[in-house]
């Protein structure tokens, strides 16, 4: 499917993890904009909760934990869909609309329109699908029902801090960029919809240095598929020429050649 | 000496119809799922989800009754003599025009390879079948893999039954009646397999 994006008029986030002080107002603010219900959690030793996206968790912030000299450090990543230019899930997605791209870039589902092949799952670069007990695709839709109404995303509305900063993607880049921030997502896959200002390498924060599509995805999508296709044809074709031109191996062909020679 | 005689058993034939049929819904069933060209094939079965759903059922069906239908074949497919050498050598006479004669017992060179490349694809697509149908039990590693080698092999096994089903009907006309009625002429067994012919009918080559 033609999955295009206009990089001009593109919307998107810019997560500035250094402003994030873990408050998880996202979280909160996201569930109830969704009405998505509470899960329930265990107690890890750690503040980070829930440990894992959900079906009914659409962002969460992912807590690091750093010692430096004897000093205990967070980091607070907000995890969540990145809004691909080139989106993994997009490219697998068999059911036209299940996954859909609005006019500002936004990577949205319709979940009547999936038929939970669950391929989205190993297609994505960041493991952000998930599935609920009603077997359908869930995840950050960026909030398109609110900012086709010119509402902000509520879990930026609810950022106390303005970590979470959403607007034109490219005006948010400038602006970061001339602040000297460090910048992850600008390039790569398309530019991501999401682009996080870090602090340190992106290891650090279980992201990916260099994020791409899964090399088997890519084969199987790229590759195989339109190979495949032309060899079905090609297949059917060497036959029928085959046929027409060596032909076939009629049994009475023989008994011709042994009449001939025998009689 | 008779006109007809026996290649198939009702059961040897039953199988492979049950394989043929599995193997056709798989296939028409799979499409949507391949690529979005060809979403229509869903309606056949009533959407996305029941194709899957068909799929899956005759991905087992597939899968038992082809391996089984091998595993019944198998002292006659996985054994080449010299003769089956000559036949590769010269390609089973396909390229030419000119009348071939290769002294080939129940099945040809070419037809023991599609029979074990048949098992080892109905190998791979049952196993990485049954990763991609539940993604979220296994590594993610595993399960893209197995799309990729699932997508492979369901093309890699099209051609292959594209080839075999030329072969069996208009491309060796006599041939389909071994699989449809069980026997095949006298005459198409001398040519096409001497060596099992003089085995059945006890005749002196
Ligand atoms: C319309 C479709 C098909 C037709 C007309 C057809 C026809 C035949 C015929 C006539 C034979 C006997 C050949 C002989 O007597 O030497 C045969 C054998 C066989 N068929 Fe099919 N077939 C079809 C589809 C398939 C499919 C889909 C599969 C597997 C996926 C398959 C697997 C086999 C195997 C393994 C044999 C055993 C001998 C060999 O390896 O050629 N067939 N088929
Ligand atoms: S992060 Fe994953 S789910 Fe989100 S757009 Fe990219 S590929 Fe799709
Ligand atoms: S599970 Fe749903 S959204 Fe994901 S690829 Fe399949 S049809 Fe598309
Ligand atoms: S943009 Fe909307 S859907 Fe996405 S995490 Fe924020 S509140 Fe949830």
């Amino acid at each position: 499917m033609a999955d295009t994006i206009n990089q001009t008029t593109r919307k998107g986030f810019l997560v500035d993890t250094s402003r994030c002080i873990g408050c998880r107002s996202c979280q909160v603010a996201c569930k109830q904009w969704n009405k998505l219900d509470a899960d329930k959690t265990a107690n890890k030793g750690t503040f980070e909760n829930p440990r894992d996206l959900t079906p009914a968790l659409y962002n969460r912030i992912r807590f690091i934990e750093k010692e430096t000299s004897g000093e205990m450090t967070w980091q607070f990543f907000n995890e969540r869909c990145m809004h691909c230019g080139d989106a993994g899930c997009m490219k697998v997605c068999p059911s036209p609309g299940a996954l859909y791209r609005t006019k500002d870039g936004i990577v949205a589902f319709n979940k009547d329109k999936c038929i939970s092949c669950k391929y989205c799952v190993s297609a994505c670069p960041f493991n952000i699908p998930r599935y609920g007990t009603d077997d359908k695709v869930s995840k950050c839709h960026l909030c398109t029902d609110r900012i086709s109404g010119g509402m902000t995303p509520a879990c930026a509305k609810a950022c106390p801090t303005e970590t979470l900063k959403y607007g034109k993607r490219s005006d948010l880049i400038a602006k970061a960029t001339a602040a000297k921030k460090t910048l992850y997502g600008v390039d790569d896959l398309l530019g991501l919809g999401v682009v996080y200002a870090l602090e340190g390498p992106p290891e650090q924060y279980g992201l990916p240095a260099k994020p791409g599509i899964p090399m088997s995805i890519f084969l199987w999508k790229d590759v195989i598929k339109p190979l495949g296709i032309l060899g079905f044809w090609g297949s059917i074709g060497a036959m029928l020429l085959h046929y027409v031109t060596i032909g076939p191996k009629k049994v009475d062909d023989d008994l011709n050649v042994k009449e001939d020679g025998h009689e | 000496m008779s006109n007809y005689i026996e290649r198939f058993s009702t059961s040897e034939r039953v199988l492979h119809w049950i394989v043929t049929a599995s193997f056709f819904t798989l296939l028409l069933t799979g499409l949507g799922l391949y690529s979005t060209l060809f979403n229509g094939y869903f309606s056949l079965f009533g959407g996305g989800r029941n194709a899957i759903l068909i799929h899956k059922i005759s991905g087992v069906l597939f899968f038992l009754s082809s391996l089984y239908m091998f595993f019944n074949h198998q002292k006659d497919v996985t054994g080449f003599d010299q003769d089956d050498k000559k036949w590769v050598t010269e390609r089973g006479g396909y390229l030419s025009r000119n009348a071939s004669h290769f002294n080939i017992g129940k099945y040809n060179p070419g037809q023991k390879l599609f029979a074990i490349f048949i098992a080892a694809a109905t190998l791979v697509l049952g196993v990485t079948g049954l990763f991609i149908w539940a993604p979220t039990m296994f590594p993610r590693w595993i399960v893209q893999l197995s799309l990729m080698a699932h997508g492979l092999m369901f093309v890699c096994s099209i051609m292959f039954v594209v080839v075999h089903v030329y072969l069996a009907t208009i491309g060796n006309p006599g041939t389909i009646e071994a699989m449809l009625y069980g026997n095949v002429r006298s005459l198409w067994a001398r040519k096409h397999h001497p060596k099992w012919y003089r085995e059945v009918t006890g005749e002196k080559p």
